[in-house]
């Protein structure tokens, strides 16, 4: 879990995205949530390390990918409050974000 | 990465269900239609996008655009590349060339119903799926025997579709017998097979649905089917050489559920065959020559739940045996020559959902009978003698959720006893009597989605009524007193998916402006308008549009075409063409 902020701001909840390479996203919980996968990680009940942590990590996700899911997660919060605009995929990264969203059921 | 076959086979082929709302080259069929007892509209039942695509979906769409970029999707876990086979089927892109990028790819359904360009090419990259493949379907004049044959290396199918396959004959039928594991088969609309090919179809034990729908040279044939005691669903409609005698070798048969023999010349004594079918539940004998007297037969039938008897000839003779029928809940009596004294004979029938009496010669008096019958929800009376002092039968069926009253005698008097009917959802009043007075003693039945007022003489004062209704999805208003103030009333109405306001020859570009809000509308007719082609700019804002039909006004096919090409990418229908 995040911090409790001090500052008049509140601060959004944040959560870690680790990729197979270690590079680490830190983005809002909410946009992470987008994800079923991580939804379940993030609140089932039990204290799962990820629940305590707010820190996910994909062995099997390279850094390339899971950057792409990451806009992609923000993407879709904007599309769900009305902004619908298009989502730009690079061809060779397709299937293997393909097998990615799979995984994390979104 | 985990999941590659986590997806859940709930996506099995059922002939008719195949692709959300979406009417093909091979799927109109008359078979079922009767059993959509309510609300059969075809556009309100499009299911439309409201959500978020998911990233699977965007990722599915862009391999499909870049297919050709892909050699093979072997590599792909076996429930993502049929999500792609799927999309590509769908949108209708599958082709020679992309085809060849599933071969190995272990998929378990592989239906191509609506390809074109289908050749025996096609079943090398099929039969490429061995055991895995479940379920397999084709449509058209390629699909071959010898192609057919070739799908022997596919020994786990379960389900197997060959409609409107004219070339399949007989020896193409010979392969099928090895096929153990078949659960369900469909060879719809075949001219050349006959009860010599049917012997086949003896080895399949395990066969629970058989669909031989317009199959006119299989007379004799269902002797092969006496020992498939599994089988639970039997359609041979519209198959016009089947006679009594083909109904023998069925009396065995006693998992049969479903029972579909509309147009063919089964007479009384055929039916006397069915009387062991004791967990039949549905029967259709629509265009049958049965008369009164097979109802003896049929009140064996105690699982009897769904009964077509629409088209026969009936008459009153014999129907007294009606009252024996009691455990059915939808009965289509439609086009029969019966009259108020069969009705009676349905007061028992306390389970009756639905009732069709299009067409008969029912009056007034015959419809107390009905007035007990407090589980209808489905009421059809159009074309009968019915006028509005029958309807007080009517009032206290408070579950009635669809009532058709067109072309009936039935008056703006009569209507204020509807008024109590809640759970009305669809009525339908096209009849030149109904006016303004007849909508406004209506207003109370605000959960209404459908309105039929087509032929009505409702003026722009009585669309001041229409306001109660917010719910409606479906409106005609037709006969011909609306004008450009009537149709301000009609703006409010946000749930309109179809409107059709033709011949209400005063209308100008001014009401097109009028409904401009109206963003959920497929279907739009405003024919026999003073619609200009400069009133068009003014349904830029209907994205959902599919239809729109201008006859006879001052609009040209090229003005449709432009502002499909700019604005409107989901019109696919749209008069003039």
């Amino acid at each position: 879990m995040a911090e409790p902020s001090q500052s008049k701001i509140k601060k959004e909840e944040m959560v870690k995205l680790i990729s197979a390479e270690g590079f680490e996203f830190v983005i809002s919980k909410k946009a992470a949530m987008v994800s079923q996968t991580i939804r379940n990680m993030l609140t089932s009940p039990g204290s799962f390390a990820e629940t305590e942590h707010g820190e996910v990590t994909f062995p099997e996700i390279s850094t390339t990918i899971l950057e792409k899911i990451c806009q992609y997660f923000y993407w879709s919060l904007q599309y769900a409050s009305g902004k619908e605009t298009e989502f730009h995929i690079e061809p060779e990264l397709t299937l293997e974000l393909m097998m990615a969203a799979n995984y994390l059921h979104t | 990465m985990g999941g590659a076959c986590s997806r859940k086979r709930d996506q099995q082929v059922d002939e008719d269900s195949q692709h959300n709302g979406v009417s093909g080259r091979y799927c109109k069929s008359g078979s079922s239609k009767w059993l959509a007892y309510s609300f059969s509209r075809s556009f309100s039942d499009i299911k439309r996008r409201t959500t978020t695509p998911s990233l699977m979906e965007l990722c599915i769409y862009k391999v499909c655009e870049d297919i050709n970029k892909y050699n093979s999707f072997s590599m792909l876990p076996r429930d993502l590349s049929q999500q792609i086979f799927d999309e590509l089927v769908y949108s209708r892109r599958l082709n020679d060339v992309n085809l060849e990028a599933f071969r190995d790819c272990a998929l378990q359904d592989m239906n191509l119903g609506e390809c074109e360009g289908f050749s025996d090419f096609w079943m090398d990259v099929i039969t490429s799926q061995g055991s895995s493949l479940l379920s397999a379907s084709f449509a058209g004049p390629d699909v071959t025997d010898s192609g057919l044959s070739r799908l022997k290396d596919c020994q786990s199918l379960q389900t197997l579709a060959f409609n409107y396959c004219e070339r399949i004959s007989d020896h193409g039928l010979e392969h099928i017998a090895g096929f153990s594991n078949l659960s369900t088969l469909s060879f719809r609309r075949n001219n050349v097979i006959t009860a010599q090919g049917m012997a086949a179809l003896s080895h399949l034990i395990n066969l629970v649905k058989l669909d031989l729908e317009r199959c006119p040279k299989i007379h004799g044939g269902l002797v092969h089917l006496k020992g498939l005691t599994k089988l639970e669903s039997l359609n041979i409609n519209c198959c016009n050489c089947i006679t009594d005698s083909d109904m023998r070798p069925l009396q065995g048969l006693v998992n049969l559920k479903a029972l579909q023999l509309s147009s063919t010349k089964i007479t009384d004594y055929g039916v006397t065959f069915l009387r062991a079918l004791h967990k039949l539940e549905l029967l259709n004998m629509e265009c049958c020559l049965v008369t009164g007297a097979c109802l003896e037969s049929l009140s064996a039938l105690r699982a009897l739940l769904y009964l077509n008897l629409s088209r026969c000839n009936l008459t009153d003779d014999g129907c007294d045996k009606f009252s024996k029928l009691d455990t059915l809940k939808v009965l289509n009596l439609g086009f029969n020559e019966i009259s108020d004294a069969i009705l009676v004979h349905l007061k028992g029938l306390i389970y009756l959902e639905s009732l069709n009496l299009d067409s008969c010669k029912i009056h007034d008096d015959g419809l107390v009978n009905l007035a007990g019958l407090n589980q209808l929800k489905f009421l059809q009376l159009s074309d009968t003698e019915v006028g509005s002092n029958g309807l007080r039968h009517l009032s206290g069926l408070r579950n009635l959720e669809s009532l058709n009253l067109s072309f009936t005698v039935v008056t703006d008097v009569g209507l204020k006893r509807l008024s109590g009917l809640s759970n009305l959802k669809s009525l339908n009043l096209d009849s030149r009597q109904i006016t303004d007075a007849g909508l406004g003693a209506l207003t109370s039945l605000t959960g209404l989605t459908h309105l039929d007022l087509f032929g009505a003489r409702i003026t722009d004062s009585g669309t001041n009524y229409l306001k109660c209704f917010k719910n409606l999805r479906s409106l005609e208003i037709c006969g011909g007193g609306l004008t450009d103030a009537g149709v301000k009333n009609i703006k409010d109405l946000a749930s309109l998916t179809l409107l059709n306001i033709s011949q209400n020859g005063h209308l100008t570009d001014k009401s097109l402006e009028a409904i401009s809000g109206l963003t959920e509308l497929m279907s739009l007719n405003v024919s026999n308008s003073r619609i200009t082609s400069a009133g068009l700019k003014h349904l830029k804002s209907l994205k959902n549009l599919k239809s729109l039909t201008l006859e006879a006004c001052k609009v040209t096919a090229n003005d449709i075409k432009k502002l499909q090409s700019t604005d409107l990418p989901n019109l696919v229908n749209f008069r003039p063409e």
